[in-house]
């Protein structure tokens, strides 16, 4: 399974690597951590004429916190990010995720924007975006854009990105007070893609959810939001019955693949258990969030005293 | 036994002499071999599970730069004599395999037959030559399963046999099966399945072939479980003369029967080597070994089982149907062993049996570890839902019927004894080491909080090698060789057709060599993979302990005697009043008298002492007493019946594979069969679907368990019934292969109990367990 | 081809080979570093892991060019003159391998991990390996040669052997 050939090019700069494909268009691919590109040039699946890698583009790495959101350069590493403080504190669903992407050397190279330009839909990293309404920037010779998760994901290894455009950042909103995240899926083992995945952001405020996300990885081709299942749950208390309306509302309408490792019927009542697991999960983790909040505000409260 | 004054190595977990190179990465495997001008292989591969092939035009891949040859089935053919599988051949069973050609010429017969090779400056530019390589083929309708097969419409995988059904067997009876079955208190019936999976090592196939035009020897670098089969099948495929072979293996990444003999891909290469006379290498990518080196497992069982209704097993009726795939191999050899191994250690008095084989547009049967092992999983299968039916214990029903150890000894009805078979002992203790009673007070606490435990037990026996039978020999091929020297360096060296492939013969061998003869482990050597040098032999059907350990044991000890009888002249003392002590020779009693052993090789080999300049034996072990091996695994489970997703709490396993030559060994080898069972349950499956295109040609579907999927394995090593006055080490390479599955499957229906599930296949995923719990909540009975 | 500079186990290491050859085939078949094995090629079974910067890497999954500017650590490089570590010869005590093929890839594995995670439990250690296959052991000879390697590092060099 030795790769097919290509053309070989390694811009030192973004502009240097639009211009490319700017020129190549579809003909070329982008190699970003190449955990899912090369296990497909080695099959013979892909077959671009050229390939572009960014892996020199160091101005895509890194981690920042602004303005309540929090920007993610496309080619960092999902280790980096696995490690970032800044992801822990302010984007926990991303962090909840992260360590169930493959395994450690996966994550050595793996990065963000190259896993979300991927786009598979049973992967983590899709249903987190989706779950966030993350915003995906990408860059062209003609200048910037910026798609909202909703129109990024497009189809099957399909997004919104032009072939001249580069995906350069990801932005995740910053988590509210209150708020707790998990990451659920079923797995044939540990580190595989998932069967199915659930991303899930719950916020409490004062008992009640005043927030709720969720996306499934693993039931389409796209990741899935399970608007109506969130729609449920705004103003509620949290509550096992709750869970299980929720989780009946989230797969009602679905209609999984069947393949190998998973029949449709098996997928779905799967999706129903991770609703119920997930939202206990993330209704646990956001009232300790709400404790540790009320804490902190009381502790500052009395060094004013 | 011996008296040495010597620390004892047999016994003791000697640290393996293979580490210091596998550790560092110094190991020479297949692909780790250069030689000057090598070129490199691949195959042009047929997309068709079944086809003709109309036309084959290799102009644009012969024109391509770094492509060096082009061969297409048909250029193969006209330089190579067609033949069955070597395998097959050494098996006796040749006559029996239809004619094909070497890589394919008129028809593919499976996804990925072999239609023509190229050869090329490297692996990546071959690929390239391989595109370029254009096939006309006209669609012939696939056969994908046996009920397809048996069809006598069904379009022949081989035209000129003129059906699918290739191993039509009589009917065989052993017991009076019409009156058992008559005078039962009740039939049970069944129908199992289990499913085709395969060996999946590490390391694929491979090989170098290099011939030189000077000398007309073509040398063979291999991955192979005998030197000698290879060779004798490199050597009849390319019309050579045997001697003008040469088989030479290094460190083999793990085989477990796949790598016996040559494969076609193998054979095409030796014969490019010729035309080319140029060393030619293929390794096999991993695409190439999970498509077409060949699976195995896949069969059938229709069971009447005949049952008294305190729970005697009287007598069991089989039918089995095997799908043997494309291109025999050695899976039509499979029902007999099956029939014979069925009655296990239990007293059943009756057995029926009649099998079918028929050839698919698969890949080919081969052998893969324990490749009978179907037995077991039925006959255990079979026991637990005799036991549910009747509201046994499965322990119960288990010592119920167990054959009673008695002498003269009980016997299978197929005709075997079951001499020192410890099958009660291994039953017992595993349920004690588990603590059977508190399981189950347990699993009722945890099934009223919705957590559904469940534990199973199977206990099987191996003919590793079996005991002596009455006209002698130890099983597959009789008598091992070896050739013992000791040289003038005192260095002790074995020469063995064994070809460990993981199984640590370098160690295992010194452990025994060392202690009978009387040298330190460090001055044994143990020489293996070389077909000019060393006896034949072959690696596999857990033979090597007691038949590589005796004729190491016996050999060691005619040695000695050589030695002592040459030391004598130079001690001028009776060999009788010798011994040899940690490398020296000296009179008992008398340390002053010591003399190295290199000193004694020096003194013969100097011509002066007039005896034979080489202190050399040549020994042969038919197996002795021979002997079982055995023994009772027990599994606890949970099943998550929201997901499917079976955790195996704990797994124990009580053993009785004879003397441990290296207890760590032992327990590797028992751990690594455990592994490959458990994965074949919950993982692993190779599957086609209805138009013959293979669905789990990558490891993201064909699942190897990992470190997160198998648990810490505890075995028990039991006390054996010591049947040979020196040999009592059993084989123990394919016993964990073997019980495992019903072991798991057992504890996964005791799961599912409240469920009324009833298991009658052996692959489990997440989704066939969901499958089944609805099954029997919607009252749909035995799972079909 | 292009001439492709890599360091590798210390030294700069230098030869030509094309740009889409993988650094797995760049070190066993242009710089006659075979001790890295190749399972899979598609980046599941791990035996190719070497050590890049500090992290493990699936050797399969990384094109030579990429190479060039890192440090990359094989097998070969973790002891001198092809003896053994401290993490092999806890290996060798544990009786870790049977046929050996897996083992480098285990080895650097287990190398990155513990070297980051001294204190690692047998849990998390089992997941730190599970990105690595093994056909032969069952996994808990491994898991015990690194656990063993753990604890004998934690004593120091004057602790228990």
């Amino acid at each position: 399974m030795k790769l097919p050939d290509f053309a070989y090019e390694a811009p030192a700069t973004l502009a240097e690597a639009v211009g490319l494909l700017g020129e190549h268009q579809d003909e070329a691919s982008v190699l970003a951590g190449g955990q899912s590109l090369i296990p497909l040039l080695a099959l013979r699946l892909a077959r671009p004429a050229v390939l572009v890698d960014i892996n020199g583009l160091d101005e895509l790495s890194g981690v920042s916190v602004t303005d309540g959101q929090v920007a993610v350069g496309a080619m960092t590493r999902e280790y980096v990010a696995e490690e970032s403080a800044a992801v822990a504190e302010h984007v926990p669903l991303l962090a909840a995720a992260l360590p169930l992407i493959g395994h450690e050397a996966i994550r050595s190279r793996g990065t963000i924007g190259g896993s979300l330009a991927h786009a598979d839909p049973a992967a983590e990293l899709p249903a987190v975006a989706r779950a966030l309404d993350a915003e995906f920037v990408v860059r062209s010779q003609s200048g910037e854009r910026v798609i909202p998760a909703a129109e990024w994901f497009a189809g099957y290894l399909a997004t919104a990105r032009r072939p001249d455009e580069i995906l350069v950042e990801v932005r995740f909103p910053a988590a509210g007070p209150g708020t707790g995240a998990s990451f659920e899926e079923v797995a044939r083992r540990h580190g595989d893609f998932a069967m199915v995945g659930l991303a899930v952001s719950l916020t409490l405020a004062e008992g009640t959810v005043s927030d709720a996300r969720l996306a499934f990885s693993g039931l389409a081709d796209v990741p899935v939001r399970a608007e109506e299942a969130e729609a449920l749950l705004l103003g509620q208390e949290p509550s096992q019955q709750l869970f299980e309306e929720a989780a009946r509302r989230a797969t009602a309408g679905v209609d999984p693949p069947a393949d190998l490792h998973g029949s449709a019927e098996y997928r779905k009542k799967v999706a129903a258990a991770l609703v119920r697991r997930g939202l206990r999960a993330a209704a646990d983790s956001a009232s300790q969030d709400s404790a540790r909040q009320d804490s902190a505000r009381q502790d500052s409260a009395h060094e004013r005293q | 036994m011996t008296q040495i004054a010597a620390e004892r190595y047999t016994g003791a977990s000697v640290k393996r002499s293979e580490d210091p190179r596998i550790l560092a990465g110094a190991g020479r495997y297949i692909d780790d071999v250069k030689l000057p001008g090598m070129l490199h292989a691949a195959f042009v591969r047929s997309p068709l599970a079944h086809g003709r092939v109309l036309a084959v035009d290799a102009s644009a891949a012969r024109s391509l730069p770094g492509v060096v040859a082009v061969l297409t089935g048909t250029d193969l053919d006209a330089i190579t004599v067609r033949g069955p599988d070597p395998l097959l051949a050494m098996m006796g069973a040749g006559a029996s395999a239809p004619d094909y050609s070497l890589l394919a010429t008129d028809a593919v017969r499976l996804v990925g037959d072999p239609v023509a090779v190229v050869v090329a400056e490297s692996r990546y530019l071959a690929e390239d030559g391989c595109e370029l390589v254009e096939v006309d083929y006209e669609d012939l309708p696939p056969v994908t399963s046996a009920v397809a097969a048996l069809d006598p419409g069904s379009h022949p995988v081989f035209a000129s046999l003129g059906s699918n059904v290739i191993g039509p067997r009589k009917r065989d009876e052993f017991g009076d099966v019409a009156g058992t079955f008559a005078a039962a208190d009740r039939i049970a019936e069944f129908h199992i399945d289990v499913h085709r999976h395969q060996n999946v090592p590490m390391e694929g196939r491979g090989c170098v072939a290099s011939y030189d035009p000077g000398s007309g020897v073509l040398t063979v670098h291999a991955a192979t479980q005998s030197v000698h089969v290879t060779r004798m099948g490199i050597a009849t495929c390319l019309g050579m003369e045997p001697g003008q072979v040469r088989v030479l293996a290094g460190d083999i990444g793990g085989s477990f029967g796949l790598k016996i003999g040559a494969s076609r891909e193998e054979l095409a290469v030796a014969a490019a080597s010729r035309a080319l006379g140029r060393p030619v290498k293929w390794i096999e990518d991993r695409s190439e070994n999970l498509t077409v080196s060949g699976q195995a497992r896949e069969e059938s069982f229709d069971v009447r089982a005949a049952v008294s209704d305190d729970g005697d097993l009287l007598g069991l009726d089989v039918s089995m149907v095997i799908d043997t795939g494309a291109y025999p191999v050695m899976g039509g050899m499979v029902p007999m062993i099956i029939e014979m191994m069925l009655p296990g250690p239990y007293k059943m008095a009756a057995l029926g049996f009649e099998s079918t084989a028929v050839t698919t547009n698969k890949a080919s049967y081969i052998a893969y570890r324990g490749p009978w092992a179907s037995e077991t999983f039925v006959r255990e299968r079979v026991l637990d839902l005799l036991a549910r039916d009747l509201g046994l214990d499965p322990l119960e029903i288990r010592l119920r019927n167990v054959a009673p150890r008695t002498s003269p000894p009980a016997m299978m009805i197929t005709g075997r004894p079951l001499t020192g078979v410890t099958t009660r002992e291994s039953l017992e203790r595993v349920a004690q080491i588990v603590d059977l009673p508190a399981f189950r007070r347990r699993q009722a606490q945890e099934r009223a909080r919705g957590r559904y435990l469940g534990i199973g037990l199977a206990t099987f026996i191996e003919a590793a090698p079996g005991p002596r039978a009455p006209q002698g020999g130890g099983g597959l091929m009789g008598l091992e060789s070896m050739r013992l020297r000791l040289s003038e360096d005192g260095i002790l060296t074995l020469f063995t057709g064994q070809m460990p492939h993981g199984q640590s013969h370098q160690t295992t061998l010194a452990q025994i060599a060392a202690d009978e003869f009387g040298v330190p482990f460090e001055q044994v050597r143990v020489v293996v993979g070389d077909s000019d040098v060393v006896p034949f032999g072959l690696t596999g059907g857990s033979r090597s302990a007691t038949m590589t350990g005796g004729v190491t044991l016996h050999g060691a000890r005619q040695l000695k005697a050589k030695v002592l009888d040459v030391a004598a002249l130079l001690i001028e003392a009776s060999a009788r009043d010798l011994e040899i002590t940690d490398g020296q020779v000296i009179v008992r009693g008398d340390p002053d008298s010591a003399i190295p052993v290199a000193e004694v090789a020096r003194q013969a080999a100097s011509g002066q002492l007039g005896v034979d300049p080489g202190l050399e034996v040549e020994a042969s072990f038919d197996g002795g007493e021979g002997g079982w091996s055995g023994g009772s695994h027990c599994a606890i489970v949970e099943v998550d019946v929201e997901t499917g997703i079976v955790t195996i709490e704990r797994y124990v396993a009580a053993e009785d594979c004879g003397a441990l030559i290296n207890p760590a060994i032992v327990e590797g080898q028992i751990r690594g069969g455990i592994a490959q069972g458990i994965g074949a349950v919950l993982l692993e499956r190779s599957a086609y679907d209805q138009d013959g295109n293979y669905q789990s040609a990558t490891f993201m579907d064909y699942l190897l368990p990992t470190a997160c999927e198998i648990p810490r394995i505890e075995i028990e090593h039991l006390e054996t019934v010591p049947l040979d006055a020196d040999v009592n080490f059993r084989g123990v390479g394919e016993g964990g292969m073997i019980v495992a599955p019903p072991t798991l499957v057992n504890a996964i229906e005791d799961a599912l109990a409240p469920f009324g599930v009833r298991i009658y296949e052996q692959h489990l995923p997440p989704a066939r367990i969901l499958e089944l719990i609805a099954k029997h909540a919607e009252g749909e009975g035995p799972a079909s | 081809m292009t001439d492709i500079t890599v360091r590798v186990n210390g030294a700069a290491r230098t030869a030509s080979a094309e740009a889409r050859k993988t650094l797995a085939d760049f070190l066993r078949d242009d710089l006659d570093l075979t001790g890295t094995h190749v399972g899979c090629e598609h980046g599941v079974c791990g035996a190719c892991t070497v050590i890049v910067d500090g992290r493990p890497v699936r050797s399969c999954l990384m094109l030579a060019v990429q190479a060039a500017g890192h440090e990359v650590t094989t097998i070969e490089g973790l002891a001198p003159d092809g003896g053994l570590g401290p993490l092999q010869e806890a290996m060798r005590d544990s009786h870790s391998f049977q046929c050996g093929f897996c083992t480098p890839g285990f080895v650097m594995q287990a190398t990155a991990f513990l070297s980051a995670h001294p204190d690692a439990g047998e849990r998390e250690i089992r997941e730190a390996l599970s990105g690595n296959i093994c056909r032969c052991t069952g996994y808990q000879s491994i898991i015990d040669g690194v656990l063993l390697a753990a604890q004998r590092a934690k004593a120091g060099p004057g602790g228990d052997q």
